[in-house]
């Protein structure tokens, strides 16, 4: 039962997220406003109160199943691109290398000059 | 090949659709435990694909799966800010890097999107899956909204974040070997910012911290990424 209050903690800061939204129509998804918010709530307060620890816990470790569905669709768009996909794969297997790289460099560099001061 | 009433009948209510995701997920796990957890071919890979040839075997439309499934990925939205949890409990290690990480996450978010979306646009390809393909590196809630911003097409930028997601988790993981690379929180937020929600999965296979830095990745790079990249295409246009 202690997990139901933590998933009600859960919902409610997504909706908190859906009205911000609403009311000023940044495009970003309520559930990473909810996510900001919540973790910006438990450092105000404090600490995790242990309902929201036995909701979380498990969501989390069911995200992958949760983004499956939508995996899933991908299969069924292959055949609307026409000769494409090749070009497409290729951009962004490459692309996604490169920025990779750039990103562990970079952070890497920045961290050290970091340790260094 | 099951009938059309047979069919009918098991769709009526979103039970079907619900077991047949969790067997699929189930049994993708077992599968990607046995292959000793390849990170080129992450669970949830291994478990859509299943569910695809169920799919095509049985004669079931992905319409129809996919409205009974809506019961389970609406969790998707209160999953997502379960992640503010691990956030916070990471606080004082993100602080100590705060200065690398706010450096780091425009460059490299800008980055994602310039490589894949210059390396289509010189392979010729069209204006519109340029626009599909650009919002590739963002968690999909936000990166649905930036892509109708665009004029991009849906399907083609979910299976945009499909390849984008399993090519970051195998890339992250041989470049930090061949990098001599084992900082948590660095492998963490790479996977995070490149590899949007497959990428954070994969993290939290690894460690909690590398967890929260892959969140604290994929949520800046989805507000920095839905900010800023509608603006810089019109001006490029």
């Amino acid at each position: 039962m202690t997990a139901l209050g933590g998933f009600l903690w859960l919902v409610s800061f997504w909706l908190i997220g859906e009205v911000i939204v609403y009311l000023t129509a940044i495009p970003v998804s309520s559930g990473v406003l909810g996510m900001l918010l919540l973790s910006i709530t438990l450092a105000l307060r404090g600490g995790v109160p242990d309902t929201l620890a036995a909701a979380a816990q498990p969501l989390i470790a069911l995200l992958a199943m949760l983004i499956m569905p939508g995996v899933v669709g991908v299969f069924f768009v292959a055949g609307e691109l026409g000769g494409q996909w090749l070009a497409i794969i290729f951009s962004l297997t490459l692309g996604t290398l490169l920025s990779v790289l750039t990103t562990l460099w970079l952070m890497r560099r920045l961290m050290r000059s970091q340790d260094v001061k | 090949m099951l009938s059309d009433a047979l069919l009918e009948q098991l769709t009526a209510t979103p039970l079907f659709a619900v077991a047949l995701t969790l067997a699929a997920y189930l049994i993708g796990m077992t599968i990607f435990r046995r292959l000793k957890q390849p990170t080129w071919l992450p669970a949830v890979l291994i478990a859509a694909l299943l569910l695809a040839v169920f799919l095509l075997i049985s004669g079931l439309h992905y319409t129809t799966y996919q409205q009974g499934a809506a019961w389970l990925s609406v969790l998707l939205g209160p999953a997502t800010v379960a992640l503010g949890m691990p956030l916070y409990q990471q606080f004082p290690r993100i602080r100590e890097l705060w200065r690398p990480l706010m450096v780091c996450l425009p460059v490299s978010a800008s980055l994602a999107v310039v490589y894949a979306v210059g390396i289509a646009w010189l392979l010729g390809l069209s204006d519109q899956v340029l626009a599909s393909l650009a919002a590739k590196s963002v968690t999909a809630p936000i990166a649905i909204g930036i892509t109708q911003q665009l004029g991009g097409s849906i399907p083609l930028l979910m299976g945009g974040l499909l390849i984008t997601g399993v090519v970051a988790i195998a890339v992250v993981s041989l470049a930090a070997k061949w990098m001599k690379i084992s900082d948590e929180r660095l492998i963490g937020f790479a996977l995070g910012l490149n590899g949007h929600a497959i990428g954070t999965v994969r993290a939290f296979e690894i460690s909690p911290t590398a967890g929260a830095f892959a969140s604290l990745g994929m949520s800046l790079t989805g507000i920095f990424t839905a900010l800023l990249l509608p603006l810089a295409w019109h001006f490029i246009g």
